[in-house]
């Protein structure tokens, strides 16, 4: 990835000498971490020559830091796959010297075979990934590594712009995984796979990957295996591990100190994987790097912001995980608000992963407790629309049938702190809704006096304009403003200003899990949540849900494929907002 | 949003209509069969009300204009038997985003007993010109067919040649298309059309000419009250002649009479306050309707509305935000044997001294008390009257020579046969202007106008400042300082808006790019924009003087510009000679320069 100064590297490495002397079309040191493109397609591929280049010193820097390896190491490391001829020579004696392995821990699940394994294909095939890796399938299932094999190529898949020898690349890719079985909790079993993952890194320097695709009561077991008995000799090691990261502030602390027994916050990768979503990335460079927009970016023009995020379709059998959790733990409390931490934060000093993470932690903190008022939880029931029916939550087998988990919420939130003062921030997340949709609405205030307004009957004031990140489905930005009709009259009308992702970038947008996958490698922590910021963000939702428990409040029940329970309005009524575009069927 | 009405000419509030009228309800109970009728018969009403306003601004500007008109101004507030038919109430439900304006002529019920009171008489002077075939023509026919005229009108064209009736329409028809939306009975409508244009010959500086006119108006007037709208087709030099004849010989016995002129006025301050002067010793300033077509145009209107109606632009609107403002105005062919009047103006007397300083008049003005024409213009004033008059030293001007590419070669300006050889007149000028008040002190107001350059296109362009301390410069090589935020306004051609934001390209890297934040017309409304002609003379009709320019404007921009015109002339500076096609004088880049701006509409990315 390009910009990559991650707080744990030592610009003495970043800038030896070594590590581009031998780039000989002589891009500047400044220059290796980016390029700033006025995107013709045709840039793309030149550039991405640099932006592989960029990506190398990453592992570098890790190396020598977790290794101590001497500032001497880094031009032998590099484990860069060179696209262009010229590199052979280097490429020789680098290729022997690091590796990397990626163990995927419960390999047979869902999560890896549908997320996991394919954003390691599209890495790979990107050539992102070192020349040098090792993927290896963890689970307590028995399965060869043909069986793996077998079982990953069903989901693998090329993108468009890359479809030329995809079955290929796909042989390529698939010789590099294996797997090896065994108990989450048994350390003989790591010492097993510890033998076998020695034997392919074959004495070079090795750093390794553990992805913990399996369920949160065995994190603790599996690091405690994995770093004792599976731990990288001479190279690093790195735990992701995906929510839930607890139920509540204690139980979440309580997660916390058990991995950190054994790890160091640095070795941990909390992924959310909604932070590895194009337009999350895309707002920050939106806020800072456009002047445009920074100045409005307060409460004297921002009436309220809306993080929406609906699913069109239910648990589907798949209820017991979400019934033990709902939806406020599963989506509000982390991605929500993750994304609403990086919409307000303050301007960090850098973007280096320490100095945006402060920013947050700074933002939450500043952050007022959920109310129980301020929230609207439902739950969706079965409806039958005349061709089939659909089952409500409490009809999934896996879900007890008189469950009160919550499959929505909407929630008002409030940032006490000097930029947004009174501006409610409002969130709603809900499955078996009519449409799939993840968004952020920020609705500026009316302007104030609008001549506009005298002169027609209507409430312009109403028609205050908005901007929209839509992230789900079709990537867009739009911002909508008021503009006169063509005619010779005088009507005004909303009109988008409008930049839509698939009519620009015809690329494939890389899926959330790549992104923050090469990020991990790369030591790239911007992205990943630090144990203080999960501590906060638990710490604005913990009473709520405590109470929403122990007065066992009632969700309003909505209709499958509905707009949702009705209560969200009068919650944003409550305080003078509506809901853009939202709660309209159709 | 709301539906795109077809048939809109002129917008207001169902609401206020109703007000307007407080006997509505009375006859509201009129069937919808009459309705429809009545609905057609109001047109005529349009007369002298700009109807897209409040009731109340109505009475005030009627008020201004003539005793007679007031009398009807009483027929109106007695005559109202409004009918509410379901339009109104339905465009109320539509919802808040737009303004419930349906159509707009239909809806201006209620004046339909003056249907056969008042008439309106277009009279083109100067008709076999080649503006009147080409605009004032055609954009009448556009009114006729969109419904927009009063019921009663008539046409009359008015010049030296000896023509008949049938000549006129046969003349007139030649230029007439229909808008593609608008196909429908198109002949049949223009036969209509045809049938309201009379042809009357005779000389400009003529009292019996025109009192010849006046009768032959009147035969058509028919005894309604009737308005005489005037407009002004001919060389400056025999405006006055004109107006004399026609005030005195054929100006409504008891309707308005208004008459519309268009630039040049004047060469510079001295002789623009002559003519002034000269109009006023027989119009009221009211009575004169001063045209910068390019008030007219969809964007330059919609301007305002931009500023005005949106909260996200108004708090940039400033020295604080913007670097600066770029207006410019290019051409894409020479003066083409039509060079004789153009040599003795220049460019910057045809397109800067009046559409560009008109255009950066309206954008960098103060909120306006109120969108009345009085007030607009009260803050254009303000801001011509805080600018320097431009510097020799910041100014670039030149002129285009010839050029052969492919095989052809593009005559240099001064091949042009109605043209001296040895002219010096800039065919091409940039300049930069600076507006010494607290909003935009230090601002450099770019503009560049030229003929013969390699494209044909207007734009108002807002170059913002870079972002301060800018987190994404550190890591980057690249000077993100240059690539800040522009927010783009294209008059012309393809109308549109854009805003250039930085933006990340998608992808596993961090890659900025400059993407826009669009609005393309073409896109988004289908209808066809109307010719800023239309917008005018309806304006003009309606006594909406908004889009033109009061003496003082007109004053305030002369004494900008008259002290660099007059240095030019006397010093004989000569042009920097540029290409036929070309992009025009590298000079202006070090104009650009000068001011540390780069030309936005040059680049490769634009």
């Amino acid at each position: 990835m390009a910009i990559r100064l991650s707080a744990s590297s030592s610009s003495a490495t970043l800038f030896a000498p070594s590590s581009f002397s031998h780039e000989t079309e002589t891009i500047p040191a400044k220059k290796l971490f980016g390029t700033w493109a006025c995107q013709k397609n045709s840039n793309f591929h030149q550039n991405k020559h640099f932006e592989l280049k960029a990506s190398n010193v990453q592992p570098l820097k890790a190396v020598s830091l977790q290794a101590g390896a001497p500032a001497s190491s880094p031009v032998t490391e590099r484990v860069e796959k060179p696209t262009q001829e010229e590199y052979i020579p280097f490429l020789e004696t680098d290729k022997e010297e690091s590796t990397l392995s990626i163990v995927v821990v419960g390999a047979s699940g869902d999560l890896a075979r549908r997320k996991i394994f394919p954003a390691l294909f599209a890495l790979f095939i990107e050539d992102r990934l070192p020349e040098d890796f090792t993927i290896f399938g963890y689970g307590r299932s028995i399965m060869t590594d043909e069986e793996l094999r077998n079982m990953i190529s069903k989901t693998l898949t090329c993108r468009v712009d890359k479809r030329e020898n995809c079955d290929e690349k796909m042989d390529a890719f698939l010789k590099k995984c294996f797997y090896s079985s065994g108990q989450y909790s048994s350390e003989e079993h790591f010492l097993e796979l510890d033998k076998k993952l020695k034997e392919k890194e074959a004495g070079r320097l090795s750093n390794r990957l553990f992805y913990l695709a399996i369920p949160p009561n065995m994190f603790v077991d599996v690091a405690r295996c994995a770093k004792r008995r599976a731990s990288s000799e001479n190279g690093w090691i790195r735990i992701i591990v995906e929510k839930p990261f607890g139920r509540d502030t204690e139980s979440s602390r309580e997660l916390t100190q058990g991995l950190k027994q054994y790890l160091s916050e640095d070795q941990i990768f909390r992924i959310d994987h909604h932070m590895g979503e194009e337009l999350v990335e895309n707002l920050l460079v939106l806020r800072f790097s456009n002047l445009v927009f920074e100045p409005l970016w307060s409460r004297n023009y921002i009436r309220n912001v809306q993080f929406i995020f609906s699913e069109d379709f239910g648990t589907h059998g798949q209820g017991r995980y979400f019934d033990n959790y709902g939806i406020i733990r599963d989506i509000m409390q982390n991605h929500l608000l993750q994304i609403l931490a990086l919409f307000s934060m303050d301007t960090p000093v850098s973007l280096d992963a320490e100095d945006i993470r402060n920013e947050k932690v700074k933002v939450l903190r500043s952050m007022k407790p959920v109310q129980l008022e301020d929230v609207v939880v439902g739950q969706y029931k079965g409806d039958c629309d005349g061709i089939r029916c659909y089952p409500g939550y409490t009809d999934d087998m896996t879900v007890s049938n008189n469950s009160l988990t919550p499959t929505f919420a909407a929630a008002t939130l409030f940032i006490n702190n000097a930029r947004w003062d009174g501006v409610p921030f409002l969130m709603i997340a809900g499955k078996a809704l009519h449409t799939k949709r993840a968004e952020i609405r920020v609705q500026f205030r009316h302007v104030p006096g609008n001549l506009y307004n005298r002169n027609f009957g209507t409430d312009l004031d109403q028609a205050g304009n908005e901007l929209v990140i839509r992230i789900e489905p079709d990537e867009a930005i739009y911002l909508k403003i008021n503009n006169k009709v063509p005619g010779l009259g005088m009507k005004l009308d909303r009109s988008d200003l409008n930049l839509l992702y698939k009519a620009r970038c015809p690329r494939e947008v890389p899926d959330a899990y790549e992104r923050l996958l090469i990020d991990a490698i790369e030591g790239e922590r911007r992205l990943f949540i630090r144990s203080d910021e999960l501590d906060a963000a638990w710490a604005v939702f913990t009473p709520l849900l405590k109470e929403l428990e122990e007065k066992k409040i009632a969700p309003e029940l909505y209709t499958y494929g509905s707009g949702g329970p009705v209560g969200v309005h009068y919650l944003a009524a409550k305080h003078n907002v509506r809901w853009g575009d939202f709660g309209y069927e159709d | 949003m709301a539906a795109l009405s077809s048939t809109h000419c002129r917008s207001y509030s169902p609401l206020q209509s109703s007000s307007f009228a407080p006997s509505s309800s009375s006859s509201s109970s009129s069937s919808s069969s009459s309705s429809s009728q009545l609905v057609h018969l109001q047109r005529v009403s349009v007369s002298s009300v700009p109807k897209r306003f409040l009731a109340a601004k109505v009475y005030s500007l009627q008020s201004q204009t003539n005793s007679v008109a007031r009398m009807q101004d009483g027929a109106v507030a007695t005559s109202i038997t409004p009918i509410e038919n379901e339009t109104p109430f339905k465009k109320l439900k539509d919802g808040l985003l737009s303004v419930p304006s349906p159509d707009e002529c239909k809806d201006a019920v209620g004046f339909d007993i003056n249907e056969n009171d008042s008439t309106v008489s277009i009279t083109v002077v100067g008709a076999s010109g080649d503006l009147a075939k080409k605009k004032i023509f055609p954009a009448l026919f556009a009114l006729y067919y969109e419904d927009c005229l009063p019921k009663h009108f008539t046409v009359c064209g008015y010049a030296r040649s000896k023509m008949t009736d049938a000549e006129l329409r046969n003349m007139v028809s030649k230029t007439l298309t229909c808008r593609i939306d608008k196909r429908e009975n198109c002949s049949e409508k223009m036969e209509q059309f045809l049938k309201r244009c009379f042809y009357h010959s005779g000389q400009y500086d003529s009292q019996e000419n025109f009192a010849e006119l006046d009768e032959k108006l009147k035969e058509h007037e028919g005894g309604r009250v009737s308005n005489r709208l005037f407009y002004l087709s001919i060389p400056p030099n025999i405006f006055i002649d004109a107006v004399r004849c026609a005030s005195s010989s054929a100006s409504s016995g008891n309707g308005w009479t208004r008459v519309i002129v268009e630039k040049p006025f004047g060469r510079d301050s001295e002789s623009s306050a002559a003519l002034t002067r000269g109009l006023k010793q027989y119009l009221k300033e009211d009575q004169i309707f001063r045209i910068d077509h390019y008030l007219g145009k969809e964007l330059v209107e919609n301007l305002s509305v931009l500023r005005f109606s949106n909260l996200i632009f108004e708090p940039l609107w400033s020295r604080q935000y913007i670097r600066n403002v770029q207006l410019t105005f290019s051409e894409d062919f020479g003066t083409e044997g039509r060079g004789g009047y153009f040599d003795n103006y220049g460019i910057i007397r045809d397109i800067m001294q009046n559409h560009l300083l008109q255009i950066l008049a309206l954008f960098a003005m103060e909120t306006p008390v109120s969108l009345d024409a009085e007030d607009i213009r009260n803050e254009k004033v303000k801001v011509l009257r805080s600018m320097r008059p431009l510097q020799l030293e910041n100014v670039v001007i030149g002129q285009y020579k010839s050029h052969t590419k492919g095989g052809v070669t593009y005559p240099a300006y001064t091949d042009d046969e109605t043209v001296p050889k040895d002219s010096l007149t800039p065919t091409f000028a940039a300049a930069a202007l600076f507006i010494d008040n607290a909003r935009w002190d230090g601002v450099p107001f770019l503009m560049k106008a030229g003929k013969a350059l390699h494209t044909k296109r207007a734009e108002i362009r807002v170059q913002f400042r870079h972002v301060p301390g800018n987190i994404y410069n550190r890591n980057f090589g690249t000077d993100l300082d240059r690539a800040t935020n522009e927010l783009v306004i294209r008059v012309q051609p393809d109308e549109a808006i854009y805003l250039k934001i930085n933006n990340k390209v998608p992808g596993l890297g961090m890659r900025l790019d400059r993407s826009n934040l669009n609005l393309h017309y073409a896109a988004r409304y289908s209808k066809e924009i109307p010719d800023a002609y239309e917008r005018l003379l309806l304006d003009a009709v309606e006594g909406e003087r908004r889009l033109f320019i009061r003496s003082d404007e007109l004053d305030a921009a002369w004494s900008l510009f008259t002290p660099l015109l007059k240095e030019l002339e006397e010093k004989k500076i000569i042009p920097e000679y540029y290409p036929h096609g070309s992009r025009g004088p590298v000079g202006a880049h070090y104009l650009a320069a000068r001011y540390k701006v780069r030309w936005g509409d040059v680049g490769i990315d634009q």
